[in-house]
């Protein structure tokens, strides 16, 4: 089966490495055209013996408002796990550029709590590459398991969007019909992120994409100023949801509108609960007050099955 | 010196018991409130179901990155686990500790959110020094012995890790101005009376505010004061480690620890010291005295971080819960000295709580069967021991005929104490009462009458908080 | 960390690229197993009951009662859930024909993840040799049919023992763990029913309601699975481990709305300490889950004293003092149940583990001479010996050794943690009073022992 073995890196590749190189092959593709072919590589990146500090877990702990229990968040696995995706998106055969791409969604499921001290093997690989009505999108699936074990203990899909890059061979979907009106309901929480937000992710996450970090490095890239990490959203609300995680769990997200920074989100958080208490789940939703404009909205909710 | 509320003397106010815990007999609470029987009524005890604490790590070790409230959730959870108490409402929850950053103002009710107690479970801080947590025990079981609440957690957690580091004052205060300042100029202004002295930080130090002077040099003083020899503390320190290795060997801790953070028994625990060892340790304190300095960091208490959590309750709630009782917390005093002048050693006030708690009780040293002083320094609880077996001193500053007492050594500190297990200041207490209640239990009877505890805690700004346990 | 999934490489070979590039080499294609959730249908289809029997008749409407879709005969094309072939009445080898032929001719209408369940009697107890000829030969049949099945379908039986009718109590309980998807590992095995009586739970859902369980081990793996699952099916659950694990068994407890006891099992007082937190907490004891357990490995020539004795020490010395106490205990005399962790190395042998096989087929022993003793309070003590389950311990062997090992068996995959837990559940449950003694193997049908 050697057509299908993952890569093996030697390690977790650096995430600011990774972005450099993104953009000196985004300079170089503007100068001298892509080569890239339209479909999806067959290939998926795999580390082994991932362990995460203990430092940068507590630290995440801390920025996201959870309480620094021993198992990792599912959040923080992400963000564990993201350079590995990263390694997948960066090489030369990826059909669409990494910069500048937009998370769409992302959907983690939880199988089992997950203690620090677990060395992990995580792969990740690129699959459905498919037309969207303002670009080509495509999930990057992630699996995280015990060292040499066979179990899937997390598995991550985000969906990004290349927006304005369609690739021949890739259906253009029909316009979908006007996304309905957003009606804001009552919030429970508001959240009031300062402008150093997107640095504060950044340092516990190791995503320092450019759009983050700065009003200046943002505008490099096209955005009026700094924007929220979509996943720093979406943990947050997860951490809100639910503290201490369950032990089984899914948790979805999708992005909206994105939140600059400095921000007030409006969020509402919506427990599913049977007559007796029974916790089936929650809802959660962030708008902006002013704007009336959704930011994200997802769901946590107890996992029952295995994948 | 006033009685307490809980003194067996003083009767109480009957209680209707309170709703959460027992159900009521008719649908309307009010009316069954108002129709309770009038008149005093005995009070009625309060007892320690059990306890939980993670294992204490030294200062910089295991639980560097973890937060105060990291802490006091995972005793929490633990305690919570031992006993089936998931999304239970508890009567109240009172914790606290000492070395505490502004954002923690609400710390215990902020733990009680993130543990697997229920979120109604209403908590509240407390803070008086190294006495913090035996001082959330005392309170919450007044509280209890009232009938306010049928059911308690008392805590104390602190670290010397994750310390609140402190801005200077002339930075502290131009910030708070520039926080006022409307337009730029004025911004300016402010940020130009700036020194680069004023960026240095006031790191945390267990000085105290008045004399300057740290608790170690204070005990210094009292050491020398009281002639205690560097051989004696040593050996005390040695018995420490000893008796908390041997107890953890026969597995004592095995329903009062649970581990965090990969640390299973508490980090400072050395059971192959010796005295050898101890011996060749340089002294840190009091080097500037006269007299010879006796105190090295194997007899004093390192800085340490942990949480620990006492369950308590009404006998009623504990039965009806199926729960298990240990001990009853029968009565206890504070006191404190004046120790600014040098009157007093800075750690002495037990010297004088305990007399006073024990002629409440007509009880003596040697009714005691088991005694816990809090061992902040080898050289505190020796002075403490050499104070009350001081015929003057008994009869000069306790006011009695001759000295006080002395204690059967067998009966002290018998499964280890603070220089071994380490001295989180607001978990010294949880740890001390959740242990003796266990220690007295096991005992039983003593000559036909309930095994009897003593716990003495002394605490900086020259306070002592001791306690009375008693065998259920 | 009890880990739900199937392993990558079932995942790889029943999806898009991968099963066609495991066509292409020809490499074995292990089923997603169906596995028992509340709530789901007991089969996915009909259930076709063969036999002549009057009892074959009284089967077929005690699974009517449980709302299950009969048929007495076979429609072609239809899928079925279930096939129950009832051979309480076989006198000869030739009775087997009728039976047996109609089974096959009804195979390739079995659904995916489907069960074939035979009931016959024991051969040792026939009266004549021919008897004895048909009753063990259903056995035969039975083992080579499971390895026949495809698409995650299991074979199994029930060897009714005495006078154990199958349309007993006890034997319709047996029978329902086998047509269940709780059974989904369980392959190619025997469940022997010998006591006729057996209280069936009023609550499928719920079988252990009321119930008081303890779980040794059960801070991680199969013993946090099995504490999850008991849970699940309506016991209160006290978790039990070393006091080093008392991290891990805090949430689980937690999880559970259990309670934690940190006690090492191994201790001369660890069966009372348990009794006084049971009587202490819940008054009253019905369920013992002897799961801890060690592995310490070595060639026997390389074995030393310390490797040898702990793994005795903890995998069945612990067992044996805590089941003095728990037999003389009051809290424990309300038709208690004991069930033990035991391994098919115990049945086998495994290169290695001389110490562990020893300790294992101890269980194994231990189990069957408990049994009388359980007898006078209704109780009963069976072990359950896990194949190749993938654990943290299984996720330490070495990769071919674990590749070769997985595929060993009839279902060509490892089992998952919750496989031992639904048959550990089922053997604490009512339904299981008729099986005492015995060790049941959840395998997925293992090459290795019988």
């Amino acid at each position: 089966m050697s057509v299908t073995q993952p890569e093996l890196l030697p390690e977790l590749p650096s995430l600011s490495k990774l972005y450099l190189n993104a953009a000196g092959m985004a300079a170089k593709n503007r100068l001298l055209g892509s080569d890239r072919g339209p479909g999806l590589p067959e290939y998926s990146a795999q580390v082994n013996h991932v362990v995460a500090g203990l430092p940068r877990l507590t630290a995440y702990q801390h920025l996201l408002g959870n309480t620094a229990r021993d198992v990792m968040p599912a959040g923080f696995v992400h963000t564990l796990a993201f350079p590995v995706a990263m390694q997948v998106m960066v090489r030369e055969d990826f059909p669409l550029p990494l910069l500048g791409m937009i998370h769409l969604r992302n959907r983690v499921e939880s199988f089992t709590p997950i203690h620090y001290s677990q060395p992990l093997t995580i792969r990740s690989w690129a699959r459905d590459l498919a037309g969207h009505r303002a670009g080509t999108q495509v999930d990057l699936v992630v699996e995280v398991r015990a060292d040499s074990g066979d179990d899937v203990l997390w598995r991550g899909v985000s969906s990004y969007l290349a927006k304005g890059v369609y690739l021949p061979g890739v259906d253009r979907p029909a316009p979908a019909s006007m996304p309905e009106d957003f009606n804001a309901p009552e919030p429970t929480a508001l959240w009031r992120l300062g402008v150093d937000t997107g640095r504060q992710y950044a340092a516990v996450s190791g995503d320092f994409n450019p759009i983050h970090l700065s009003a200046l490095s943002a505008k490099a890239l096209g955005m009026r100023r700094s924007i929220a990490h979509g996943m720093f959203l979406a943990s947050r609300a997860l951490a809100e949801v639910r503290s201490p995680e369950p032990d089984a769990f899914e948790w979805s997200v999708s992005f909206d509108a994105p939140v600059y920074l400095p921000a007030s989100v409006a969020v509402r958080i919506v427990d599913d609960r049977d007559a007796d208490g029974g916790w089936h789940g929650s809802g959660y939703l962030g708008w902006n007050r002013s704007t009336g404009r959704r930011h994200f909205s997802g769901r946590v909710a107890p996992l029952s099955e295995g994948p | 010196m006033a009685p307490s509320a809980s003194s067996p003397s003083s009767a109480t106010p009957s209680s209707v018991t309170p709703s959460s815990a027992v159900p009521s007999d008719t649908d309307d609470r009010t009316a069954s409130a108002t129709s309770a029987p009038a008149g005093p009524a005995a009070p009625r005890d309060a007892v320690i179901i059990g306890g939980n604490r993670i294992p204490f790590a030294r200062s910089g070790g295991a639980y560097t990155k973890a937060s105060n409230l990291d802490m006091l959730t995972a005793a929490l959870d633990g305690l919570v686990a031992r006993f089936g108490l998931q999304n239970e409402r508890i009567g109240e929850v009172a914790a606290g500790a000492v070395l505490k950053h502004s954002r923690d103002f609400n710390l215990t009710r902020e733990a009680v959110l993130g543990s697997a107690l229920s979120a109604e479970t209403p908590a509240y801080d407390v803070q008086q020094a190294c006495a913090t947590g035996l001082e959330t025990v005392l309170g919450l079981a007044n509280k209890i012995k009232l009938g306010q609440i049928e059911s308690a957690i008392a805590g104390g957690v602190d670290t010397a890790s994750d310390a609140p580091i402190a801005v200077s004052e002339g930075l502290r205060s131009a910030l708070l101005d520039l926080g006022r300042a409307k337009t730029t100029m004025q911004k300016l202004t402010i940020l130009s009376r700036l020194r680069p002295k004023d960026l240095a930080p006031n790191a945390p130090g267990t000085g105290e505010p008045r004399t300057g002077l740290s608790m170690g040099e204070h005990q210094a003083l009292t050491t020398a004061q009281w002639n205690i020899s560097r051989a004696a503390q040593d050996e005390l320190a040695l018995a420490s480690h000893q008796n908390l290795a041997a107890a953890y060997d026969r597995g004592f801790f095995d329903d009062l620890v649970t581990p965090y953070r990969g640390l299973v028994r508490d980090a400072n625990l050395r059971p192959d010291t010796s005295l050898e060892k101890l011996a060749k340790l340089k002294p840190v304190f009091g080097r500037s005295l006269e007299a010879e300095a006796t105190m090295t960091a194997g007899n004093s208490t390192p800085l340490t971080d942990g949480a620990a959590t006492v369950l308590l309750g009404s006998e009623a709630w504990a039965r009806q819960h199926d729960l298990p009782i240990l001990a009853a917390v029968i009565d206890g005093e504070a006191a404190a000295v004046d120790f600014v002048h040098g009157k007093d050693g800075l750690l002495m006030a037990p010297v004088f709580a305990v007399p006073r708690l024990l002629a409440r009780h007509n009880l003596t040293l040697a009714d005691l069967d088991f005694v816990e002083i809090h061992e902040a320094f080898a050289g505190t609880v020796l002075s403490t021991l050499a104070a009350w077996e001081d015929e003057e001193f008994g009869k000069e500053r306790l006011g009695l005929d001759g000295a006080f007492g002395s204690i059967d050594r067998s009966r002290l500190n018998v499964n280890g104490s603070s220089l071994a297990a380490g001295h989180p200041f607001a978990a010294t207490g949880g740890r001390i009462v959740a242990s003796l209640a266990k220690m007295l239990h096991e005992k039983g009877s003593v000559q036909g009458r309930p095994a009897r505890g003593l716990i003495s805690v002394c605490a900086a700004g020259g306070q002592g908080v001791v306690a009375i346990l008693e065998a259920r | 960390m009890g880990v739900p999934s199937e392993d990558a490489y079932t995942r790889f070979v029943s999806a898009g690229f991968g099963r066609d590039l495991a066509k292409r080499l020809g490499l074995p294609q292990p089923a997603v197993l169906r596995r028992y959730s509340p709530h789901q249908p007991l089969l996915t289809g009909p259930v076709l009951v063969l036999g002549f029997s009057q009892q074959a008749d009284a089967v077929a409407s005690a699974l009517l009662d449980w709302d299950l879709d009969v048929r007495r005969h076979a429609t072609p094309k239809e899928k079925l859930g279930a096939m129950v072939l009832v051979l309480d009445d076989l006198s000869h080898p030739s009775d087997l024909a009728g039976p047996v032929l109609a089974a096959g001719a009804s195979l390739r209408d079995l659904a995916a993840s489907g069960r074939v369940v035979t009931v016959a009697r024991d051969a040792a107890e026939a009266s004549d040799p021919a008897a004895a000829a048909a009753r063990a030969g259903v056995e035969g049949m039975l083992r080579s049919l499971a390895k026949e099945l495809r698409a995650g379908a299991t074979g199994n039986g029930i060897i009714l023992h005495g006078e154990v009718d199958p349309s007993s109590a006890s034997a319709l309980g047996a029978l329902r763990f086998l047509l269940s998807a709780r059974s989904a590992f369980v392959d190619g095995q025997f469940l022997s029913v010998s006591i006729p009586e057996a209280v069936l739970p009023e609550d499928w859902e719920r079988p252990l309601a009321g119930r008081v369980a303890v779980v040794t081990g059960a801070a991680r793996g199969i013993g946090a699975s099995i504490a999850r699952t008991l849970h699940r099916d309506g016991a209160r659950v006290i978790v039990v481990d070393v006091p080093a694990a008392g991290e891990q068994l805090a949430r689980v407890a937690n999880e559970l709305s259990g309670t934690a006891l940190q006690v090492d099992i191994t201790a001369e007082n660890a069966g009372d300490r348990i009794l006084e937190h049971a009587g202490q907490r819940y008054g009253r004891l019905d369920i013992v889950v002897h799961n801890a357990g060690i592995t310490r490995d070595k060639l026997l020539a390389n074995m030393d004293p310390v490797r040898w004795n702990s793994v005795i020490a903890v995998n069945i010395a612990a067992q044996l003092r805590m089941n003095e106490a728990f037999l003389t205990s009051e809290l424990f005399t309300d038709r208690p149940r004991i069930v033990s962790v035991a391994s098919t190395s115990g049945i086998a042998g495994n290169r290695g583990q001389t110490n562990y096989a020893t300790s294992k087929a101890g269980v194994i022993g231990l189990v069957g001479a408990t049994a009388r003793l359980l007898e006078p309070r209704g109780g009963t003590i069976n072990a359950v010996a896990p194949g190749f389950i993938e654990t943290d311990m299984t996720a330490r062997m070495p990769f071919a050794t674990r590749e070769v090992a997985r595929r060993l068996n009839s279902l060509q995959q490892g089992g998952r943690p919750e496989d031992v837990a639904e048959t550990v559940a089922f053997l604490a449950s009512g339904g299981a009073a008729g099986i005492t003694g015995r060790t049941v193997r959840v395998c997925g049908q293992n090459l290795v022992g019988k």
